[in-house]
C-alpha cells in the first residue's frame, strides 16, 4: 500500500530520525511510504497565531503536494489535527478547497492510529526494554481523540515495562508559539510535566508531537535529570 | 420508582449532604424524635401553623416569639427532591423561609406524600406560579472559601435535621 | 477595591506570580482538589453528554432570540412586582444602583457575591457616596478586608492559604490567631451576623432570570446569599441580560451541570428562587425589589463572531483545568475575569487596545473545552480574538514580519528549504541574538534534514 508521508516541519528540520523511524516501521509493515519533496509546514505556526492568510498559504500548498487518494500518514497529532479539523474552516467558503481539505481529512492518520488500525503493529510481537512512560499531548488527545492507540502501542513492547504518568494528558506548555511568547509560563509548565515524568521512575519517556518531546528534553536538560526523552517512532523502530 | 424506593434514596441523598434524617410513622413517634434532636430547653422557634407544627409546638418549654432570637427552628416544609436529598422551603401560605436560615439548627419536617422524585418533578409542579420565594435546601450552610477546606455553618445553620413523616 | 485594568501587563504579572511561592502552592492544591471532585460529581451522571448537549441548546436558544427573552423577562418581573431597570453600561448601572439606595437613605449595604457588580466596580462608586459596603461571602469578605479583587469567580479568594487569612482577621478583627478553616468561618459568621441584621439594603447577583415567570435564582452554599435576599427591606439585583433561561422548567439541567462542574457538589447546599418582593400575606422577601440588567457591551458581542462565549454559565471549570491559570492565579489576568472564559470576556468586554496580551494566555491545549457543561468552543474563540488581534494591527511587527515570511516560504518549498539551511547556518547567531527564550530551549536544526536523507 501506497502511503504519503508528512514528515512536519519540526521533524524534517530538527528531528529526522524520527521521520527515519516513521519511515522503516511503515515499511516493516508492508506500506510504500512516499515522501512528496515539494513538502513544507501544516501551516499551524501561522493558523495559532491568528494569521489566517498565511496559514491558507500553507493549507493550499499542503492539499496540492498530497493530492490525490492515497493515505496520507504523519509523526504528529498536532499537524493531523489541524489537517483534520482546521483546513476545513480555512476553506469554508472555496467550495472546490473545502471538498479537497474534507478529502485530506479523511486520509491524514497520525501514526499511532495507521499502526495499531492499519497496519495491526501491536500484534507484531515489537521489542522494547526498560521503562517507559507516555506523555498524552494535548492535539492527539482531545482534538483528534487519539487516547488508546499509543498505550496499545508500547504496552505491547516485549522486554519493556510501561508505566503511567500521573495527569498524562495534561499540557507541557510548549503551545508552538506560546513557548516563544509566554516563555515563563511555559517553562513552569515543563518542569510540572518533568516533575510528574521524573515520578514516575521511568528511565524513557516518548509521546506522539515533537514539539511537545523538544519542551520536554529542555526541562530535563535545565533539571539535570537523565530521562531519555524519544519519539514514539524511534521507540517502536528500535524494537524491529 | 415506587414510594418507598424515593424515600430510600431522599434519605441516602440527604445523609450524604450531611443532613440528619430521621424517619417516623405518626404524630406520636415524630414528638419522641424531636425530644431526641432538639435540645429541649434552647429557645425554638415553632411557626405552629399546620397540623404538625402545632403538635410539635406543645413539646418545647422555651418558644421565641421571633426566628432571629431562635436557636432552634422547627418547620413543616414544602417539600423534598430525593435526587438530591433536598428539602424545598416555600413562602406560601405567609411562611418566612428564613425562618429556616438564621438559627443554627433547623429541624424540617416533611411529609413522605411531599418527596418529589426529581428536580424536574419538582419544577414542573411550582414552574408555573412560582410563590415570592423558593429555597431548595440541601445539608447544613457550608463554604470551602480557605483552602478548600469544608467549613459548616457559615451564615445559615450548622445543623440540618430532617424527619420524615 | 479598585480593579484598575492591567491586561496588558500580563506577562509580568505572570512572571511576579510565578516567583510567590504561597501563591503556587495554594492555585495548585485548589485546582487539584477541584479536578478531583469534579471527576467524582460527574462519575455517577450516566447520560452527562446528552445533559451538556441540552444545556447547550438551551442557551444556543436564548442567545438566537435574546432581546425577545429580555423582554418577556422584564413584563414577567415587573409582573411579579419587582422594578426593573436596563443598564447600557457600566457607568449606568453604578448610578442606577446608587441611586435606588441613595433615594431611600440607605446606608448600611450588605452584599452578596456577583462578578457582575466587580465588572461595574460597584462598591468603590457607593463607598465614594459615603456606604458602607460589606461583602458576606466569606472569600469576598477577605478580599475586602485585603483591599483585593477576586481571583477565581467560585472561589474569589483561592489564590490566599489559611495562614494569611487567619493573620488577616488577627490584624482587622482583633481575634486571635488561628488558621483552622473552621474557627475562622465562625469568626466571620458572628461579625457578619450584626451586619444583616442591621442593613438597610442587599445588593445580590443571580446565577439564572426566568423569562416566564421573572425569578432570579441564586446558587449558593454560605446562606449569605438568602440572608442578603430576604433580610433587609431593600434588594437589588445586578445581572447581565445573558442570564435568562427561557423558563423555570429550563432549571434543573442547569441545576445539575454548575455545581457539578463549580464546587464538585450534586447540588449546592441553597439554591433561591425569588419572584418578586414581598406581597401582601407573605413573610418572606424584600419589601422592594429592584433589578438591574446591564449589557455593557454584551449586545454588540451577541452580533459578532465571538457570541458563543454568552452561553457560559459562569461555573469556573474552565480556569480550574488550564494550565496557564493554574500556574498563575486570576490577578495576572488584570481585570474581572480570569482564565480560558476570561481571556475571551475581558477582551470582548474592554477593547483589544486595553487586553490584547490575553489572547495568547492559552497554550490551546483545549482542556476547558473538555469540561464546559455548556459547550462553549472555547479555544475557537481564542482562535477568533487572535485573528483579529492580527487584523487590527496589535500584533508585534517581528512577529508578523516573520509570520508574512513563514506564509510566503510555506508555499514555496525552495524558499523553505533554504530558510531550513540557513538557520541550521546560522543558529548560534539566532540564539545568541536574543533568541534564548526560544531558540535557546530548542535543539540546533540537524545537520541533513529528513527531505535531504529521504529518496
Amino acid at each position: 500500500m501506497r502511503v504519503l508521508l508528512f514528515g512536519t516541519c519540526l521533524v524534517d528540520t530538527f528531528f529526522p530520525e524520527a521521520g527515519e523511524a516513521t519511515v522503516r516501521l511503515l515499511r516493516r509493515f508492508g506500506a510504500e511510504p512516499v515522501f512528496p519533496k515539494g513538502q513544507t509546514c501544516c501551516g499551524q505556526p501561522a493558523f495559532n497565531a491568528g494569521y489566517e492568510a498565511q496559514a491558507r498559504a500553507a493549507a493550499e500548498h499542503f492539499l496540492r503536494e498530497f493530492d490525490g487518494d492515497d493515505p496520507i500518514v504523519t509523526p504528529s497529532g498536532s499537524c493531523a489535527a489541524m489537517v483534520k479539523h482546521h483546513y476545513p474552516r480555512l476553506f469554508r467558503d472555496d467550495p472546490k478547497l473545502l471538498a479537497k481539505a474534507k478529502r485530506a481529512g479523511e486520509r491524514i492518520h497520525e501514526l499511532t492510529q495507521f499502526l495499531v488500525h492499519v497496519a495491526k503493529a501491536h500484534e507484531a510481537g515489537l521489542r522494547g526494554k526498560g521503562t517507559v512512560t507516555y506523555h498524552a499531548s494535548c492535539h492527539l488527545t482531545r482534538s483528534l481523540g487519539v487516547r488508546e492507540e499509543p498505550l496499545t502501542l508500547l504496552s505491547s513492547l516485549k522486554g519493556a515495562a510501561f508505566l503511567p504518568m500521573p495527569d498524562a494528558a495534561r499540557c507541557c506548555g510548549f503551545g508552538g508559539t506560546f513557548m516563544a511568547k509566554l516563555p515563563e509560563i511555559s517553562c513552569a509548565l515543563a518542569d510540572e510535566k518533568a516533575a510528574s515524568i521524573e515520578a514516575t521512575g521511568a528511565d524513557t519517556v516518548t509521546g506522539c508531537d515533537s514539539g511537545c518531546l523538544m519542551n520536554i528534553a529542555d526541562a530535563m536538560r535545565r533539571r539535570g535529570t537523565k530521562i531519555r526523552v524519544v519519539h514514539i517512532a524511534q521507540l517502536l523502530a528500535e524494537g524491529l | 420508582m415506587s414510594d418507598a424506593e424515593m424515600e430510600r434514596i431522599f434519605l441516602e441523598n440527604a445523609a450524604t449532604a450531611a443532613a440528619g434524617t430521621h424517619s417516623v410513622s405518626d404524630t406520636g413517634d415524630l414528638l419522641a424524635a424531636l425530644g431526641r434532636v432538639v435540645a429541649i430547653d434552647s429557645p425554638v422557634f415553632c411557626p405552629g401553623m399546620t397540623e404538625l407544627e402545632k403538635a410539635a409546638a406543645a413539646l418545647f418549654p422555651v418558644r421565641a416569639a421571633d426566628y432571629a432570637a431562635a436557636a432552634v427552628t422547627v418547620e413543616e416544609v414544602f417539600g423534598a427532591v430525593a435526587e438530591t436529598g433536598t428539602i424545598v422551603c416555600s413562602s406560601e401560605g405567609g411562611r418566612a423561609v428564613q425562618a429556616g436560615l438564621l438559627p443554627a439548627h433547623h429541624v424540617a419536617i416533611v411529609r413522605r406524600e411531599r418527596i418529589f422524585g426529581t428536580l424536574d418533578d419538582l419544577f414542573a409542579a411550582i414552574a408555573f406560579a412560582p410563590p415570592t420565594n423558593v429555597t431548595l435546601v440541601t445539608g447544613p450552610s457550608r463554604t470551602a472559601d480557605i483552602e478548600l477546606t469544608l467549613a459548616i455553618g457559615v451564615h445559615g445553620p450548622e445543623k440540618l435535621d430532617i424527619i420524615l413523616v | 477595591m479598585s480593579p484598575e485594568q492591567t491586561s496588558l501587563a500580563f506577562r509580568a504579572n505572570s512572571v511576579c506570580a510565578l516567583e510567590d511561592s504561597a501563591l503556587r502552592a495554594a492555585m495548585k492544591q485548589a485546582t487539584d482538589t477541584f479536578g478531583t471532585k469534579r471527576a467524582d460529581a460527574f462519575a455517577p451522571v450516566a447520560d452527562l453528554e446528552a445533559l451538556r448537549d441540552r444545556a447547550s441548546a438551551i442557551r444556543d436558544d436564548v442567545l438566537a432570540n435574546l432581546p425577545m427573552y429580555v423582554d418577556r423577562f422584564v413584563a414577567s418581573a415587573t409582573r411579579a412586582g419587582a422594578v426593573v431597570h436596563r443598564a447600557e453600561d457600566a457607568a449606568t448601572a453604578r448610578e442606577i444602583v446608587r441611586t435606588i439606595l441613595a433615594d431611600r437613605g440607605a446606608r448600611r449595604i450588605v452584599k452578596g457575591k456577583s462578578m457582575v457588580s466587580e465588572e461595574v466596580d460597584l462598591n468603590s462608586h457607593l463607598e465614594a457616596a459615603g456606604m458602607e459596603v460589606v461583602e458576606t461571602d466569606l472569600g469576598e469578605y477577605i478580599i475586602q478586608m485585603e483591599g483585593e479583587t477576586p481571583s477565581h469567580i467560585i472561589v474569589p479568594a483561592i489564590h490566599k492559604n489559611r495562614r494569611q487569612v487567619g493573620r488577616l482577621f488577627a490584624d482587622r478583627l482583633g481575634v486571635p490567631y488561628s488558621d483552622d478553616p473552621q474557627a475562622l468561618t465562625k469568626i466571620a459568621r458572628k461579625a457578619l451576623r450584626e451586619k444583616f441584621l442591621s442593613a438597610d439594603a442587599g445588593i445580590s447577583g443571580a446565577n439564572f432570570a426566568a423569562t416566564d415567570t421573572g425569578s432570579l435564582v441564586l446558587v449558593t452554599n454560605e446562606g449569605n446569599g438568602r440572608m442578603v435576599t430576604t433580610v433587609p427591606p431593600l434588594h437589588v439585583a445586578i445581572l447581565s441580560v445573558e442570564k435568562m433561561l427561557p423558563s423555570l422548567a429550563d432549571l434543573p439541567a442547569f441545576l445539575r451541570l454548575l455545581p457539578r462542574s463549580a464546587t464538585g457538589q450534586t447540588i449546592t447546599s441553597y439554591v433561591s428562587v425569588i419572584t418578586g418582593p414581598r406581597k401582601p400575606g407573605d413573610a418572606t422577601g424584600a419589601k422592594e425589589l429592584h433589578i438591574v440588567l446591564l449589557d455593557n457591551g454584551r449586545t454588540e458581542i451577541l452580533a459578532g463572531e465571538s457570541r458563543d462565549i454568552l452561553k457560559c454559565i459562569r461555573c469556573g471549570a474552565c480556569m480550574n483545568v488550564c494550565p496557564v491559570y493554574r500556574t498563575v492565579g486570576g490577578h495576572a489576568y488584570g481585570w474581572t475575569y480570569p482564565g480560558p472564559m476570561g481571556i475571551i470576556l475581558t477582551t470582548l468586554l474592554t477593547g483589544m487596545k486595553k487586553s490584547h496580551p490575553l489572547v495568547d494566555a492559552s497554550t490551546l491545549c483545549g482542556a476547558c473545552v473538555d469540561v464546559c457543561p455548556v459547550r462553549v468552543p472555547l479555544v475557537d474563540l481564542i482562535l477568533g480574538l487572535r485573528k483579529r488581534k492580527v487584523r487590527e494591527g496589535f500584533a508585534d511587527p517581528r512577529e508578523r514580519r516573520g509570520m508574512e515570511a513563514f506564509g510566503k516560504a510555506a508555499a514555496k518549498p525552495a524558499l523553505f528549504a533554504l530558510g531550513q539551511r540557513l538557520a541550521g547556518a546560522f543558529w548560534p547567531l539566532v540564539r545568541a541574538l536574543g533568541g534564548k527564550d526560544v531558540a535557546g530551549r530548542m535543539p540546533s536544526p540537524a545537520k541533513t534534514p529528513l527531505r535531504r536523507r529521504l529518496p
